[in-house]
């Protein structure tokens, strides 16, 4: 202390310690909040590394030597803080201080200039040179600026006889350290008293006159732990810091001449913080956080903001009352008003206190709220004010209830201080919102610096005016064409319906809904764009399939997200979701039939007959499952679509004509996918493509429970990678089979891809053989009939039973189409039961989920929806016309046949030939009709729960009317096919067929090989071999 | 604002119709191309009122079809910013209301109402003045000023105001 005991006016004595101590504070503040990220402020890199090691020497060396002082060293200035009654007590000292030495402080200000260029005496005169070349108003980073030049003018007058301000490039070029000058060193220092050590050297200089061979001190405020001295040798250094208590280690390190320059050039901007003005916190709880300044203190670089607090009550008073407090680091209180009476319900003691300007606060916990807010003091370099944009969310919470707009209207003035340069151009209508010349509008005709000269609107007046840039801001009226230039909803375009005072309202023009956004972020438009229109691949308008199996239109793209009209009839039901939550995009071009079974495919134009959106009509955007998302311009909600049943709509007028619909169906062609080719059997597997990862994705999926039976790929937990069949499906698990372990594990629902795209089904069976050309047309009219009636068929909880014949018996097709018959060799046994074919037809893989997963779902639903993957769908896409390339025709034929062999009867589903034979007649006859039929006992799955019923009719639409009971006897109900499956029939249980030549015989199931069932007919008493699915159990009557 | 103007297509003609009744088979193919159409330029094409002019057809390479530059007069209507419609209202709901003045949609805002004016939901979404004795709902007929126009390629849209003077509702269809 010995050194300090030399100054001579305890007065300046004191203002260091002040000054210290506010450095030291923030450094609390900073290194409590957030201690890495005080260190990575640091700003020269070079040091950054030695800073952190050093900073924990340094807690330890100022432990032992500060021990005593009051704000000194870290531990003592932590203790002080957990003593903590302070904030507000700092709030005292700091009014005091204030108002005690203020004027002081601000002389010294300057003086501290010249306090760092130490060498020189300290006296009036030279502090008289140095205020003289600087303006008077240039703060106080400024003085680094003045420093260096005196510092230059000094050395390098030899070079440079006649100093100017007006200094041009060059010369400054020439004033630049070379090797013949002193070097600078840096020299490391006790934290926070980095102004104090370049103090002390100064005045050991003064003390010791010329012994002191250093040329100058210099202490950063933006550098913390170290300052830099200039002197020609180290050792000259070493010298004067000898005896220093803040100096220690002896660590003196060499600024390489290149970086000298860039030690004192000033970085860091203006910042021009004023009372109302918007920042963000940088650090801590409120990291991020928007919040006001209420009141600025430039001497001690500490500005109070408002806040909205993030303050757990409830672990403030546990805290208060002693109790255990569990450090829970990664929970934030979320923002909330704080409302006192809380606070004393928790028994926190509230006090209230009244500021230096006389406010009331209240204030507990060491913190001070005021109408709900909290006020905080923090450093300047704790928040961030550069480009700041409160959303208008943001500044909506700020307003209390009860404040009145125009307070914050002329707070939200400070947000033009951030616009960009070049904000106005020439030929904008601005109006000016401050100042004399308040609302008088008119056009921009010329941008000096701060300074827009306009033309005014009123005559009498001069010419141009000069008004200051924030006085300004653009003006727009009712009607005009606007585009939003920046902030959230950037990109969108409008016409303006309301101008409230700089905000406006705007009439989207995709949307059709009001926009408010600020003047100043739009820019006159004529153009037309929705705004952002895409993100990624996704596109507005785009259907798309989410993740959890649904499937919506995307009505809206916000800056990360889509809003998307989910496929749910009825009710319109809209999520946010992300990039990531969307699986694919689904392209498929399919039609379906209204109810009245008329086709509609796409751009068809439908009325809605139906529920709520009732008489509305428009062009179908999209079909998928049996939904239309229909678009009805003057439907104002969800950017104008709506989502019905088919059922529910009838097709008007109709844009197409029926050539168009063949073409039509041959582009649907794309997602066909035949169910009869679906692969079973396990020859295929090692054949398959074994990894295409679109395996994953062929789901067995149409309907709630689609799921099972699909194989999925699991893409999270320690099952990762692997591919399976989906055994069963619980809530939220399910129950996979692996492919390649023998075990059946359980994994999340959300843990595997679930990527069903399904093709309706009855699009599959018209195509169901794959091999159907666009030739043939003709027979595109009686799809109608059957369509409705495959859906039945189409359920997944068949699926699983009936896996490898249903297709085959149930391709009304496959018998007739002629194309087939071509490749097919005419054995229709052959492609019926043999899934073998299917792998050796080349064409037929890229459609099919290749990989052998895809083989094992096997069931046709999983098949279908293979048909739907979006990549199929993709790949097909590019190439939607009948004229195919990849009409799968063409080189199945050869192949087919030379694949026969390899798939040997081995299937256990497939029973060889035997089993083909006996199947041949039933596939040439009729297999039209409904899958269900009446008198059958089925299970039927409703919301949960699950009854036997008996099917008693069967309704045109494609629903069933089901008798509850095993008898049939209990309530009628109207079941749609997906919702039922037909009861196994046991041995000895009488039956009937449901499918076939057969169809609608009964019979007497006398046993059951695999898959097939040996069925003795009632009728004709003959023995006949059919497969297990279409035999249902007869209801006993 | 209703313009007659004289205006030029190419029309392209399949050669079927080429014989005596060309003229005709142009005129009516021009018809049905051109009315209800709407360019960004001229407005609604309304009705096509005469030709002026058809110049020589010249033949297409590979196809046979001819294209014959047509003038023809034509009325037009084009919405003007500033301009005052009577239009019929087609939907209302709580953001204002849309009204059609023949082809042109016109929307109204709900900020471009009379304050005393106040969205009623229900059956029948309408907006009413506190003493009930106006009401603007569905097929209502207003007068309105537009204020502002966005021509799309094929579309021209329009915002209007019903708020200043001599504006509003003109013949109400419930107490017609």
């Amino acid at each position: 202390m010995s050194h300090r005991g030399g100054m001579d006016d305890e007065d300046d004595d004191d203002d260091y310690e002040e000054q210290v101590a506010d450095f030291d504070e923030e450094e609390v503040d900073e290194e409590e909040e957030d201690r890495s990220g005080g260190k990575k402020r640091r700003r020269s890199s070079f040091i950054d590394d030695d800073a952190e090691e050093v900073d924990e020497d340094d807690e330890e060396e100022e432990e032992d030597d500060y021990e005593d002082e009051d704000y000194g060293g870290k531990s003592s200035r932590k203790r002080q803080k957990s003593k903590k009654g302070s904030a507000s007590n700092f709030f005292d000292i700091e009014a005091a201080v204030d108002s005690d030495e203020e004027e002081e402080e601000e002389e010294g200000d300057d003086d501290f200039i010249v306090e760092t260029g130490s060498d020189l005496p300290y006296d009036d005169d030279n502090r008289g040179r140095a205020r003289h070349r600087l303006p008077p108003h240039q703060e106080d980073h400024e003085d680094l600026e003045a420093m260096a030049r005196s510092i230059q003018e000094r050395y390098g007058k030899q070079r440079m006889a006649d100093y100017d301000e007006e200094t041009t490039d060059v010369e400054q070029q020439a004033l630049l350290p070379s090797v013949r000058d002193p070097k600078l060193w840096m020299v490391k220092c006790a934290i926070g008293r980095e102004r104090e050590t370049a103090v002390c050297l100064m005045q050991k200089y003064i003390d010791k006159g010329s012994e002191l061979q250093i040329r100058s001190a210099i202490a950063l405020d933006h550098l913390k732990n170290y300052i830099y001295v200039e002197a020609d040798k180290e050792a000259h250094v070493r010298e004067a810091c000898k005896g220093l208590r803040n100096i220690f280690g002896q660590k003196i390190t060499l600024v390489p001449i290149r970086e000298m320059t860039d030690v004192l050039s000033v970085e860091s901007k203006a910042i021009d913080l004023a009372r109302g003005t918007w920042v963000r916190m940088k650090i801590g709880t409120y990291k991020g956080d928007l919040a006001k300044v209420v009141d600025v203190d430039n001497v001690r670089q500490r500005v109070t903001v408002k806040l909205i607090p993030r303050i757990d009550l409830q672990a403030l008073a546990n805290k208060l009352e002693g109790r255990e407090v569990v450090k829970k680091k990664a929970f934030v209180p979320p923002p909330r008003f704080m409302n006192v009476d809380e606070a004393r319900e928790l028994h926190i003691r509230v006090e209230h206190r009244r500021d230096a300007y006389g406010e009331r606060f209240e204030a507990f916990g060491g913190m001070m709220f005021k109408d709900g807010f909290l006020y905080k003091t923090v450093s300047i370099k704790s928040i961030s004010a550069q480009s700041i944009k409160p959303t208008f969310d943001e500044l909506e919470k700020f307003r209390k209830p009860g404040e009145s707009g125009d307070g914050d209207v002329a707070s939200l003035s400070t947000l033009f201080a951030n616009r960009k340069k070049g904000h106005f151009m020439k030929g904008d209508a601005v109006i000016v919102i401050k100042g004399d010349l308040k609302n008088l509008k008119g056009w921009v005709e010329k941008v000096d610096e701060d300074n827009v000269h306009i033309r005014p609107e009123i005559k009498d007046l001069p010419k141009t005016l000069a008004v200051n840039e924030k006085e300004l801001v653009k003006y727009f009226e009712p009607g005009n064409h606007v585009k939003v230039v920046t902030g959230a909803q950037e990109g969108a375009t409008g016409m303006v319906v309301k101008v409230e005072q700089h905000v406006l309202i705007l009439i989207s023009d995709t949307t059709k809904e009001h926009i408010r956004v600020f003047a100043d972020d739009v820019v006159e438009s004529s153009e037309v764009t929705t705004g952002v229109t895409r993100i990624g691949d996704y596109e507005l308008r785009d259907l798309v399939l989410l993740d959890n199996l649904s499937f919506g239109v995307i009505i809206r793209v916000e800056s990360e997200a889509f809003q998307v009209l989910k496929g749910v009839p009825d009710r319109p039901e809209v999520v946010l979701v992300k990039l990531r939550e969307i699986k694919c995009k689904i392209e498929k071009k399919i039609s379906v039939q209204d109810r009245f079974k008329n086709t509609i495919s796409s751009k068809d134009v439908v009325k809605i007959i139906d529920g709520p959106c009732r008489g509305k009509q428009g062009p179908v955007e999209h079909i998928y499952r049996g939904i239309l998302f229909i678009f009805d311009r003057h439907h104002l909600e969800h950017a104008g679509f709506i989502c019905v049943k088919a059922h529910s709509c009838v097709v008007v007028g109709g844009s197409r004509s029926n050539g168009d619909r063949n073409g039509d169906a041959h582009t649907r062609f794309n997602g066909l996918r035949t169910p009869s080719r679906i692969p079973q059997s396990p020859s295929r597997v090692p054949r398959g493509r074994p990894s295409s990862d679109s395996g994953g994705r062929h789901r067995g999926g149409r309907g709630h429970d689609g799921l099972t039976g699909a194989t999925v790929k699991v893409r999270q937990g320690s099952y990762k990678g692997y591919r399976g069949r989906v055994i069963e499906v619980k809530g939220t698990s399910v129950r996979v089979e692996l492919e390649s372990q023998m075990k059946v594990v359980t994994v999340d629902r959300n843990h595997i891809t679930d990527n069903i795209a399904v093709t309706p089904q009855r699009e599959t069976s018209r195509y169901g053989m794959g091999s159907e050309t666009p030739m043939h047309p003709s027979r595109t009219p009686l799809h109608p009939y059957m369509t409705p009636m495959r859906d039945p068929g189409a359920t997944p909880i068949h699926d699983g039973m009936r896996t490898p014949m249903r297709d085959r018996a149930w391709n009304p097709y496959a018998p007739m189409s002629p194309p087939r018959d071509n490749w097919e060799d005419g054995n229709p046994g052959s492609w019926g039961a043999s899934p073998q074919y299917q792998p050796g037809s080349p064409p037929s893989r890229p459609y099919e989920a290749p990989t052998p997963g895809a083989g094992w779902a096997s069931t046709p639903g999983g098949n279908y929806s293979e048909a739907g993957t979006p990549r199929d769908s993709s790949a097909y896409a590019n190439a939607p016309s009948p004229y195919l390339p990849s009409t799968p025709g063409q080189p199945m034929t050869p192949n087919s046949a030379s694949y026969l062999p390899g798939t040997p009867g081995g299937q256990p589903m497939t029973p060889g030939t035997g089993g083909l034979d006996m199947m041949s007649p039933v596939l040439g006859g009729d297999t039209e009709g409904p899958w269900f039929m009446p008198d059958i006992l089925v299970n039927v799955h409703r919301a949960g729960d699950e009854s036997v019923g008996v099917i008693k009719e069967v309704l045109p639409d494609g629903s069933y009317k089901v008798g509850l009971g095993s008898s049939g006897n209990g309530e009628t109900i109207t079941a749609l096919p997906a919702e039922m499956e037909a009861v196994v029939p046991r041995k000895s249980d009488k039956i009937k067929i449901m499918g076939g030549a057969l169809r609608g015989s009964t019979g007497k199931l006398i046993g059951v090989d695999g898959t097939d069932g040996i069925v003795k007919v009632d009728d004709t008493l003959d023995v006949k071999i059919l497969d297990l699915v279409i035999l249902a159990k007869l209801a006993q009557s | 604002m209703f313009f007659h103007i004289v205006l030029e297509r190419n029309m392209q003609l399949h050669p079927r119709y080429f014989g005596r009744n060309l003229r005709d088979n142009l005129v009516s193919k021009l018809m049905k191309d051109v009315e209800g159409t709407c360019s960004g330029r001229h407005g609604f094409v309304v009705a096509v009122t005469g030709i002026e002019n058809i110049g020589k057809g010249l033949i297409r390479d590979g196809t046979g079809f001819v294209t014959f530059p047509v003038k023809y007069q034509c009325v037009v209507f084009r919405p003007f910013k500033g301009e005052i419609l009577e239009a019929v209202v087609t939907m209302v709901n709580k953001m204002g209301f849309f009204a059609e003045a023949g082809p042109v949609q016109i929307f109204v805002s709900n900020h471009l109402i009379p304050d005393d004016m106040e969205f009623q939901s229900g059956d029948m979404p309408n907006y009413t003045t506190s003493d009930g004795s106006v009401k603007i709902q569905k097929d209502s007929e207003v007068r309105l000023k537009i204020i502002g126009t966005r021509v799309d390629a094929t579309e021209i849209f329009c915002i209007g105001t019903i708020k200043d003077d001599f504006l509003g509702v003109i013949n109400d269809p419930t107490t017609v």
